[in-house]
C-alpha cells in the first residue's frame, strides 16, 4: 500500500490487489485503514522515482516503435501504425507487450485503438475485449463512464450533476450548448476520442530518420560481437543512405538489455559519413572510452543503429593530386575517434574574430562546426602571447608611478621582480557591443628577472571611482 | 692485443644489434675511428644543411651536439623545471615544431599541429592563443587542432594514433608532472610510432623530474632574458626583443651535452645561439643571415649570462628550483 500527504493527512494513493480485497480505497487515511488492519504495509508515495520508472519502460517500449509518449503519471502510448507486422500483427504485438510486462511484474492494462483518446479509454473503462476496432468507437465509448473522456474534474462534476453518466448520453447530445456550457474542451475530447480531430502525441525521443536493428535469439554480452554487430548493421545503413544521397552526421546506438534497461551511445561526425568500417571504427573507440561503465549482465537481446542526423553526401572526385582531399579526410576522421573516444567537445579548432579585446579576437570551437572564412593573422599585428588564461588572473601589483608598468607582482603565490617592460598598449572595450563597456586596459609586456615574459594589464584609470586593479592575462615564449 | 681487438669487435657488434633494436643510428655505436668520416657535416649558406631525418634549428653548435638537428622521425622531450616556466617550455616545443614542419618531407602544403593536452594544463597555462602563435611561430589558426584529454591513457592514445596516421606535421603531447604511467614503455611506444610515421612527436613536461625516457632526445628549458629589440640606431635600452631560451641537452644521440642560450628567430624559423659574453662572435658567413641581425645583440642585458649557473643547478640541486 502506497500512502501520500495530502490535504494535511497521510492517505492511500495506491494500493494492490489484497488491499483491495479488504475493502480499502484509494483517498481513505492511513489512520482509519490502520484501525481496521493494524499490521498493514505502508509505503510513501515517491512521484519522482514513478516518474523514473516510467520513463525507463518508456525506454524499453522503444523496441516496439520509435514513437513513445508518456501520459501523465501512469500511463504510456504507443503508436504503432506501420511497426504492427513486424510482430505478427497488432494483436500479436500487444500480447506479446502484455505478455512481456507481466513477466517483469508490472499490473498493466493495455489497449489497442485506432485514436489515443479511444486507446486511453478502453485501457481503463472497457469491460471484456480491449480492443477497438475502426469504426466501432461510438459503441465502444457509449456505455463508458464520463471519466473516460479525459476530462477535468470540474467539467465532469458538473455534467454529473445534470444526469450525464455515460459518454452515450454526450454523444447524442446536441454539441453547441454542451459546448457553451462545459467549454471547448469537453468537445474536443469527444471527437478526439472518436477520431473526428486529429491528435498527435509527443514521442519521447525524436524520431531517427533511418535505423536499423537486429533481434537476438541469444543476448550478446561481449563488446567483439556488439562491434561485430554495428558493422553490419552499418552495412545495411549505407545503402539506405546512398539512396538517399546523404551521409550521417550523428548516430546513436540503442542497446536493449535483457532486463529492460536501454543503452543509448551516440556518436558524432565532422563530415557525413557512410563508410560502415568508419562507423564500425568510431564506436570501437567510444566503447573503449565506456569501458565498465557498459554492464551488459545478462546481454542484449536487441541492437539498433539509427542515424540521428543526416547531411547531403559529397560524392569527391579524385583528381590525380588526391593527397590533399586524402588527407583532410583523415584528419576528419582521426579527430572524431579522438571525440568519440575523450568526449563531444575534445577536440577544437581555433577561430578569429574581429575584435581588439584579445579575448575575443581567437576562441576555440569543436572541431566540425561550420564557422565562416578563414583568416590569416596579419604579420604587422600587434605582439600577442601564445597562451591566454581563460580568465584573466587578479594580480596583486606594485607600481613605481601611478600611470607606469609594475615593479613587481604577485601572481598565484610567487612574486616576480620586473626587469623589463614595455607598454602600455591601450585597449579600450567595445562600447558599440556592449551595454555596459568595461573599463579601459592598459597592457604591458614585461619579463622578470629570471626571463619570463608575461602579459599584464591595469583595469581602470586612476581618478576613477574605483582603483585600478591588475591582472595577468597571456604567457608569452 | 689481439684479444683486445677481437673483444671490442664483438662489442661493437652487439652494440649495432642493440642499436638495431632500439631503432638508433649505428654510428653513435661504431668505433670512434670508424665515425670520424661521419663527423663531416654540410653546410648550407654558412649552415648546417638538414641531413635525412634531422632538421637544423640554426645554432651550429647545438646542432653538432644534436648530431645534425633535431631529428624529424622520433620523440622528442623537452621539459621545465617548474609550472611557471611554461611559456618558455612551451615556446621551444612550438619552435622546434615550427622548424620541424618547414624543413620536413611535405613543408609546402602546410600541415597542421596536433596540440594533446592533459588535465588541467589548459587552465593552469593558459589556451594556445592563435594571433601569438601565428606571429611568433608561423602556425595558422587553421592548422592547429587541440585536444584536451582527462586521463593520461586517452591522451597517449591520441597521441599515437595520431602519430600513426603521419599526416601531421608534428604531434604535441603537453602534460605536468611525472605520471608512473608514463614510463619507458610508454615513451618508447611514441619513439617507435613517430619513427614508423616518419613524424616528429614533441613531449612537453612542465615541472618535471629527469627520468628515464625512450625519446633519444630530451631538452631541458628554462627561461632566459631576451635580447633588446633592435633599431636603426642600435638597441633600444630596455626593449624586450625576440623570445629566448636557456635550454639543457640532458640527452641525445651523440651523447654530447651542454646548455646553451638561445634566441628565437621569427622571421628565419631558426634558433640563434648567443655566445657568453666572454667570446662574443660574430657569425656573419653570408648575405642571408646579415638580414635578420638578431644575433648581433647583447650578450645579455640583466645579469648574467645563465648558460653555465644553469648547468650547474640542474647537476647539483634540481630539488630548489622547483619552488613555482
Amino acid at each position: 500500500m502506497v500512502s501520500c500527504r495530502q490535504n494535511n493527512a497521510q492517505r492511500i494513493v495506491a494500493l494492490d490487489e489484497r488491499a483491495e480485497d479488504f475493502g480499502l480505497k484509494p483517498g481513505m487515511g492511513i489512520a482509519d485503514a490502520r484501525a481496521m488492519y493494524p499490521d498493514l504495509e505502508v509505503v510513501e508515495a515517491d512521484p519522482d522515482r514513478d516518474q523514473l520508472l516510467l520513463e525507463s519502460l518508456a525506454d524499453w517500449c522503444d523496441r516496439f516503435t520509435p514513437l513513445v509518449a508518456l501520459d501523465g503519471r501512469d500511463g504510456l502510448f504507443l503508436d504503432i501504425s506501420g511497426c504492427a507486422h513486424l510482430f505478427g500483427g497488432e494483436n500479436a504485438m500487444l500480447a506479446e507487450i502484455l505478455c512481456r510486462l507481466t513477466h517483469q511484474g508490472f499490473d498493466v492494462r493495455a489497449a489497442l485503438a485506432s485514436t489515443p483518446g479511444m486507446a486511453w479509454a478502453a485501457a481503463r473503462y472497457a469491460k471484456g475485449d480491449c480492443n477497438v476496432s475502426p469504426g466501432q468507437e461510438e459503441t465502444a465509448l457509449a456505455p463508458m463512464p464520463l471519466a473516460a473522456l479525459r476530462l477535468e474534474e470540474k467539467t465532469r462534476v458538473g455534467l454529473e450533476s445534470v444526469g450525464l453518466r455515460h459518454v452515450g448520453a454526450l454523444i447524442g447530445a446536441p454539441r453547441a450548448p454542451l459546448a457553451r456550457r462545459f467549454g471547448r474542451k469537453l468537445v474536443t475530447r469527444l471527437d478526439q476520442a472518436l477520431g473526428m480531430v486529429e491528435e498527435a502525441i509527443t514521442p519521447r525521443l525524436p524520431v531517427a530518420p533511418l535505423s536499423a536493428e537486429r533481434q537476438l535469439a541469444e543476448p550478446i554480452g561481449t563488446r567483439e560481437e556488439i562491434e561485430q554487430l554495428v558493422l553490419i548493421l552499418a552495412r545495411t545503413l549505407r545503402q539506405d543512405l546512398e539512396r538517399r544521397g546523404e551521409g550521417a552526421r550523428r548516430l546513436l546506438l540503442s542497446l536493449f538489455r535483457v532486463d529492460g534497461a536501454v543503452s543509448r551511445i551516440m556518436v558524432g561526425t565532422s563530415r557525413p559519413q557512410r563508410e560502415p568500417l568508419t562507423v564500425a571504427k568510431l564506436f570501437h573507440e567510444r566503447f573503449s572510452a565506456l569501458e565498465g561503465s557498459l554492464d551488459p549482465e545478462y546481454g542484449f537481446d536487441l541492437v539498433r543503429l539509427s542515424v540521428t542526423v543526416t547531411a547531403p553526401f559529397e560524392v569527391e572526385q579524385t583528381d590525380l593530386a588526391e593527397g590533399t582531399a586524402c588527407e583532410e579526410e583523415e584528419f576528419s576522421l582521426l579527430a572524431d575517434r579522438i571525440r568519440a573516444r575523450l568526449g563531444e567537445g575534445a577536440v577544437l579548432v581555433p577561430v578569429l574574430a574581429e575584435s581588439h579585446l584579445p579575448e575575443r579576437r581567437a576562441r576555440f570551437v569543436p572541431f566540425g562546426k561550420e564557422v565562416g572564412a578563414k583568416e590569416a593573422i596579419d604579420p604587422a599585428e600587434k605582439i600577442r602571447p601564445i597562451r591566454l588564461l581563460e580568465k584573466p588572473e587578479p594580480v596583486e601589483a606594485s607600481a613605481e608611478v601611478p600611470e607606469g608598468p609594475p615593479l613587481s607582482f604577485r601572481w598565484r603565490r610567487a612574486l616576480y621582480r620586473v626587469a623589463r617592460a614595455e607598454g602600455p598598449e591601450r585597449i579600450a572595450s567595445e562600447w558599440w557591443r556592449e551595454d555596459e563597456p568595461g573599463p579601459t586596459r592598459d597592457y604591458f609586456r614585461v619579463e622578470d628577472m629570471e626571463g619570463r615574459r608575461y602579459w599584464l594589464y591595469r583595469e581602470g584609470l586612476y581618478g576613477e571611482k574605483t582603483a585600478p586593479r591588475w591582472f595577468l592575462h597571456g604567457i608569452f615564449p | 692485443m689481439a684479444r683486445m681487438a677481437m673483444a671490442q669487435e664483438k662489442l661493437f657488434a652487439l652494440r649495432r644489434e642493440i642499436a638495431k633494436i632500439e631503432g638508433n643510428l649505428p654510428e653513435r655505436f661504431a668505433a670512434p675511428e670508424a665515425g670520424a668520416g661521419s663527423e663531416a657535416v654540410l653546410r648550407h649558406y654558412g649552415r648546417l644543411a638538414s641531413g635525412a631525418g634531422f632538421s637544423v634549428t640554426g645554432a651550429p653548435r647545438l646542432d653538432s651536439a644534436l648530431g645534425g638537428g633535431i631529428p624529424r622521425a622520433a620523440l622528442t622531450e623537452v621539459s621545465g623545471r617548474a609550472t611557471r616556466d611554461s611559456g618558455a617550455v612551451c615556446g621551444f616545443a612550438l619552435a622546434l615544431a615550427a622548424i620541424v614542419s618547414r624543413t620536413g618531407a611535405g613543408a609546402q602544403s602546410a600541415r597542421p599541429i596536433l596540440w594533446i593536452c592533459l588535465g588541467d594544463m589548459l587552465s593552469e597555462a593558459g589556451f594556445p592563443y592563435a594571433p601569438g602563435l601565428g606571429s611568433f611561430f608561423g602556425l595558422a589558426p587553421d592548422k592547429l587542432l587541440l585536444a584536451r584529454a582527462g586521463r593520461l591513457e586517452d591522451a597517449l592514445w591520441a597521441a599515437e594514433e595520431a602519430a600513426r596516421l603521419g599526416s601531421f606535421s608534428a604531434t604535441i603531447l603537453e602534460l605536468r608532472g611525472n605520471p608512473a604511467k608514463l614510463d619507458l614503455t610508454a615513451t618508447r611506444r611514441l619513439h617507435l610510432r613517430a619513427r614508423e610515421a616518419a613524424q616528429p612527436v614533441l613531449l612537453i613536461r612542465h615541472s618535471a623530474e629527469p627520468e628515464p625516457t625512450a625519446a633519444p632526445t630530451r631538452l631541458l628549458v628554462s627561461p632566459a632574458p631576451s635580447p633588446l629589440r633592435e633599431a636603426l640606431a642600435g638597441p633600444l635600452p630596455r626593449s624586450i626583443g625576440p623570445p629566448a631560451f636557456a635550454a639543457t641537452l640532458s640527452k641525445s644521440r651523440t651523447g654530447k651535452d651542454g646548455t646553451f642560450v638561445l634566441d628565437w628567430n621569427s622571421h628565419d624559423f631558426a634558433f640563434q645561439e648567443r655566445w657568453p659574453a666572454g667570446e662574443r662572435r660574430i657569425v656573419r658567413e653570408s648575405g642571408r643571415e646579415a638580414q635578420n641581425p638578431g644575433h648581433l645583440a647583447a650578450a645579455s642585458f640583466n645579469g648574467p649570462d645563465s648558460a653555465p649557473a644553469a648547468r650547474a643547478r640542474l647537476a647539483l640541486r634540481p630539488e630548489r628550483r622547483r619552488a613555482g
